[in-house]
């Protein structure tokens, strides 16, 4: 199972009957991990398809398709390289992508089998706290300051951290759907600034300086609003309610 | 086996790093032609079902509202433009996330309807599509892990060894179920009870065309003959 073949030739490994050449600076363990690796994931999406077989219902088969969704990931991973590593964010949006589809189907056919309406964010208690509405803007404006500081994916995300929370303690008073569609709509040209951003790495590779800050500039907005996303679903919800 | 003898005498490629585009007849076709009923679905609008009724004289009209109109409509633009991506890639794991693609958008074409034995299929739809993406994405990652590149320049060229034709089996079971071929084509079936064709044959047509890549790209990695 893809165990290399140790010998030693400019400088590198050849894996076993293949052209791969993996560099000396990997240690062998490394390289005999892949080995085990892949049995996991199959073993781990073996697992999973036994539990969707003796599954209770619909909401357990959906839960327990997201374990082999992992199970891909950890095949995907297990080439550990760059290229795997730039292989694995599809494959995570993508089987994010899936769980939101089908939930969402689940939900509506529940929904028109009982004849009632969800929230889009059910909450148990009615948390009408004082703290929701004299904190949030002060959290927000640190999150998104440090998160801009930061840019790039990470910081991406701790400013998304920061608007989602402002505008979740917000939902409590109802947030009015349009700023909603304008979260989504900076998400969207984020994205394209994003995408512009690789494309002069890829056709003018002098201006890389350039397609760097484009594109760290643009995944910063772009993961900060992905709480767009979720406006986008959660529009009509929001128009019923005011 | 050699893309030239399979698909024709190649006009050009673009290489864009690992990535490299490359033009046969065969692919040009496929793409144009998924490029063309995509542009039909954008000019046309979608059908009435008209549906007698047992004891009386009327019949019972089930009409698409205009805003599911746009949501499907636009649906079926992104599941068009997709298919015409994965006809004219030149990378196996583009491939990949073209086909993963096109699943999800098939689960969302439907997933508006109001009728729940459709909402129902779907599920069943969305449940397998979700399973065949360990399969595809897995397949392709072995097929990484062995021959060390994804561009199908590179395939072309590489030594077949048991791990490449394990990934095979594993991307073209990945496959059938994303796409909802035999033997998962049950489900698909009946999501077409939904109002609203034209729309929806692109669900048809874009698992056929699919299909005839992914052979296309299976000869080429696994060279048979």
């Amino acid at each position: 199972m893809g165990r290399p073949q140790l010998y030693n030739e400019e400088g590198g490994r050849r894996m076993n009957g293949a052209e791969v050449l993996v560099p000396s600076v990997v240690s062998p363990v490394v390289v005999s991990l892949y080995g085990p690796a892949i049995a996991v994931g199959l073993i781990a999406g073996f697992i999973a398809l036994l539990g969707i077989a003796f599954k209770k219902g619909d909401l357990t088969a959906l839960i327990l398709t997201d374990i082999v969704g992992l199970a891909m990931l950890i095949i995907v991973a297990a080439v550990a390289t760059d290229l795997a590593e730039a292989l694995i964010l599809p494959g995570l949006v993508v089987e994010l992508a899936e769980i939101l589809a089908i939930s969402e189907i689940l939900m509506s056919r529940e929904m028109r089998k009982t004849g009632k309406n969800v929230d889009l964010i059910p909450l148990p208690l009615s948390l009408d706290m004082e703290i929701l509405h004299t904190a949030p803007a002060f959290f927000a404006i640190i999150l998104i300051a440090y998160g801009a500081f930061l840019t790039g994916f990470t910081g991406g995300a701790i400013a998304g951290v920061g608007i989602l929370f402002y505008v979740l303690s917000k939902t409590i008073r109802g947030v009015p759907s349009n700023i909603w569609q304008g979260v989504a709509g900076i998400s969207g040209i984020a994205w394209t600034l994003w995408l512009a951003g690789f494309l002069v790495f890829f056709v003018l590779p002098q201006y890389w300086l350039l397609g760097l800050f484009m594109s760290s500039c643009g995944i910063l907005v772009k993961v900060a609003s992905k709480a767009g996303l979720i406006g986008v679903m959660g529009r009509e919800e929001f128009r019923r309610e005011k | 086996m050699d893309i030239a003898t399979l698909s024709g005498q190649i006009f050009g490629y673009i290489p864009l790093g690992d990535i490299v585009l490359y033009f046969t007849p065969f692919n040009l076709f496929l793409f144009g032609g998924a490029l063309l009923f995509t542009l039909l679905i954008a000019l046309s609008n979608t059908e009435t079902q008209v549906e007698a009724t047992f004891g009386t004289l009327q019949d019972r009209r089930v009409e698409v509202d205009k805003s599911e109109f746009k949501i499907r409509r636009f649906l079926a633009l992104v599941c068009g433009l997709a298919t015409a991506g994965a006809m004219i890639t030149g990378d196996l794991f583009n491939f990949t996330l073209f086909v993963a693609l096109i699943g999800i958008v098939n689960i969302g074409l439907v997933g508006a309807v109001k009728m729940v034995d459709v909402l129902d299929s779907a599920f069943q739809y969305g449940i397998i599509a979700m399973i065949a993406s360990l399969p595809l994405f897995g397949g392709a990652a072995l097929i990484l892990a062995t021959t060390g590149t994804l561009s199908l320049f590179g395939l072309a060229n590489s030594v077949v060894t048991p791990m490449v034709t394990f990934g095979s089996i594993l991307l073209i079971m990945g496959i059938a179920g994303e796409t909802g071929i035999a033997p998962f084509y049950a489900t698909k079936a009946e999501m077409f009870r939904t109002p609203g064709s034209p729309f929806l044959v692109i669900i048809h047509l874009s698992s056929l065309l699919v299909i005839v890549r992914a052979i296309e790209i299976l000869l080429i990695i696994n060279k048979p003959f």
